[in-house]
């Protein structure tokens, strides 16, 4: 009987020492990291998942609580900031946040960086099967592939794009010439046109399965995250397809999702959180999720562990010039999000 | 002191109900209807009912309605939602009328089987039954390369069975079939075939035996049936999220996308009242065709 009670209380004393509830993205984060850092810190680290902001978000406002760490994206970032969700970062305890590139640092959503640690980012671009877009003779880098019907003629029924309103619309304002960020009513309208246009070449807008439909052959191009191409790249190459997935980001320019670490206000743990930001922070570590998913990385000390084939792919890590074409997303105010709403329901509905 | 106890006794029987109803549909009813006269809160959420001294937005408004009304576009979507209801459900009656009567007319030792083969997909998720269609309707499958194959002998255009409204549908049917099934069954199984030995003794044929005897009394079956389907059809959005192309937007896709996508849970609390509305509206006229039809 005593044995038992001491089993008991060994299976239960460590997990009562110190958990840490992280609020992540699906599968953004390794596995091994995570086993790296409870090694560390004898603790526990619990993993709640969403797939999207908003969902975030809307469960955040419903009353989900006691997260230590989120990983939203700027957008986001500034939402919960400006709704006051936030806790400020002690610098003192991440000795590692000068590996950050400048690049990333100062994003709107946080000037200065009190509250944000950028963790990964993703780029909105199109992934393409390249053998057939070699045969159809078609460009890969320009939004005009999912936009034109000159082009969308040859893809007919093989395209998807985005189930996002912001996403479609940041891809069609670039295309016309305005910042992705742009809410001017007009250019929404052309956005709106534009997209119409070229609706009835599409086979749907679609979120979730363009990964799938891309490797097994049924889709050629689709709009998407540079994070879901690797993977359909890699899934293609590992099931022996006789093509290969290629992605690129549009030379109109594209959107940048940056996702940070935060401290949210109703977690237990900031000091385990600070600790587990700045062990994120070191090269070794964040590498691990860029080898992972073969998303991009804003950690300078990163760069030397991450794979080459994915260090250098221009889609994912781009120069300078390309670099400049990317825009992150701002949250838009409730006025101009039922403008958009509408546009985008009769977008759905035409 | 018997007319207490009488009381006392009534109450009893009838609280748990009443106070169930109260607690599961009245009170989350009256919450829906409230946030869709509140202001959308900025980072998602409501906006407060008392004012937060910041000079932002608060209490009530009608505003949400005025937006829905504010375009046709809304009304739209809510009456293909409709025409999609309608039609799933008569799929599923004509499909599970004759399912329903062959259980209920086989021998005895038979029918519990064959009522838990018509239960058995729920053991599966029914997410991943969706996204089975996926696979068959794909333009790798059989299925559509024998209708793109014998379209193409007629000299036609290759049709895209997935991502289609076509698609829709099929996902819509297979989910719900069996919820028209077990009522249908449940209700024929318990007719007196003496009935139709009496028909048919009367001089009707098989037609009329059906027509006349066996449609009218399984008409509750039909209704009940017809109402567990075309109630959750109404309100899906997953099947058109995962099965339909680019114009199958419906009314659950829009009210998901309220509160998921575009964080304005008051228009998407208004969308449901709007839906509410119609379903009880159309429940009633079902109730006074019904009354109607048996007084004529």
């Amino acid at each position: 009987m005593l044995r038992l009670l001491a089993l008991v209380l060994a299976l239960a004393l460590p997990a009562q020492a110190a958990t840490l509830y992280l609020y992540n993205w699906n599968n953004y984060i390794s596995d091994r990291t995570i086993a790296r850092f409870e090694a560390r810190c004898a603790c526990r680290v619990v993993q709640d998942y969403y797939s999207d902001n908003e969902e975030m978000l809307a469960k955040l406002a419903a009353g989900a609580s006691g997260y230590d760490l989120i990983v939203p994206t700027g957008n986001a970032v500034e939402a919960l900031l400006r709704s006051k969700q936030l806790r400020p970062l002690d610098k003192a305890r991440l000795p590692h946040f000068g590996n950050l590139k400048a690049e990333f640092l100062n994003g709107f959503f946080d000037p200065g960086n009190r509250y944000s640690v950028p963790y990964a980012y993703t780029v909105t671009l199109l992934g393409y099967n390249m053998e057939k877009l070699q045969a159809l003779g078609l460009p890969a880098d320009t939004w005009a592939l999912v936009f034109e019907p000159r082009y969308l003629a040859k893809l007919k029924g093989r395209v998807t794009v985005l189930d996002s309103q912001r996403e479609l619309m940041a891809a069609a304002l670039r295309y016309l010439g305005h910042s992705a960020n742009d809410s001017d009513e007009k250019h929404w309208k052309a956005a709106r046109d534009l997209i119409l246009r070229a609706k009835p070449y599409w086979a749907a807008f679609n979120a979730s399965s363009y990964i799938k439909e891309l490797t097994v052959g049924n889709i050629w191009v689709a709009h998407g995250y540079s994070n879901d191409m690797f993977q359909a790249r890699a899934d293609a190459a590992a099931a022996g397809r006789p093509f290969r997935i290629g992605y690129a980001i549009p030379r109109e320019g594209a959107v940048l999702a940056l996702d940070s670490l935060v401290l949210h206000n109703t977690g237990r743990q900031p000091d385990l959180a600070h600790r587990f930001m700045d062990f994120m922070l070191e090269g070794e570590n964040s590498a691990e999720l860029s080898n992972l998913i073969g998303s991009g990385n804003p950690n300078r000390a990163a760069m030397a562990y991450i794979r080459p084939e994915i260090a250098d792919n221009p889609a994912v890590f781009p120069d300078g010039a390309n670099m400049g074409r990317l825009e992150m997303l701002r949250d838009l105010d409730r006025r101009q999000r039922r403008v958009l709403n509408r546009i985008w329901t009769e977008i759905k509905l035409r | 002191m018997s007319r207490t106890e009488d009381r006392l006794s009534r109450w009893a029987v009838t609280a748990p109900p009443t106070l169930f109803l109260l607690a599961f549909f009245l009170v989350p009813a009256l919450i829906v209807v409230l946030a869709s006269f509140q202001y959308p809160g900025e980072f998602g959420g409501l906006a407060p009912l008392a004012d937060p001294g910041d000079g932002s937005e608060h209490g009530l408004t009608l505003e949400n309605y005025r937006f829905y009304f504010s375009d046709f576009l809304f009304t739209e979507i809510l009456l293909r939602s409709f025409l999609v209801a309608a039609a799933s459900t008569l799929i599923c009656l004509v499909l599970a009328y004759p399912v329903a009567w062959l259980i209920a007319r086989s021998p005895k030792q038979h029918r519990d089987l064959l009522v838990l083969l018509v239960i058995l997909p729920f053991a599966s998720n029914f997410l991943i039954r969706v996204y089975a269609w996926m696979i068959i309707l794909g333009p790798q499958a059989g299925l559509a390369q024998a209708v793109n194959g014998l379209l193409g002998a007629f000299g036609l255009a290759p049709v895209s069975l997935l991502f289609s409204p076509f698609a829709v549908l099929v996902g819509m049917v297979y989910v719900h079939l069996p919820f028209m099934i077990l009522p249908l069954y449940t209700n024929l199984e318990k007719h007196d075939p003496v009935l139709l030995d009496a028909a048919q003794d009367l001089g009707a044929n098989a037609w009329q035996r059906f027509w006349r005897v066996t449609w009218p009394l399984s008409l509750p079956g039909v209704f009940s049936g017809s109402a567990l389907v075309f109630i959750p059809v109404l309100g899906m959005f997953a099947i058109p999220d995962i099965l339909g192309g680019t114009r199958d937007m419906l009314i659950g896709n829009l009210i998901k996308d309220q509160f998921l996508g575009v964080r304005d849970w008051p228009f998407g609390a208004t969308l449901s009242i709007v839906l509410t509305l119609c379903v009880l509206g159309l429940a009633g006229l079902a109730a006074w065709a019904g009354k109607g039809g048996r007084h004529g």
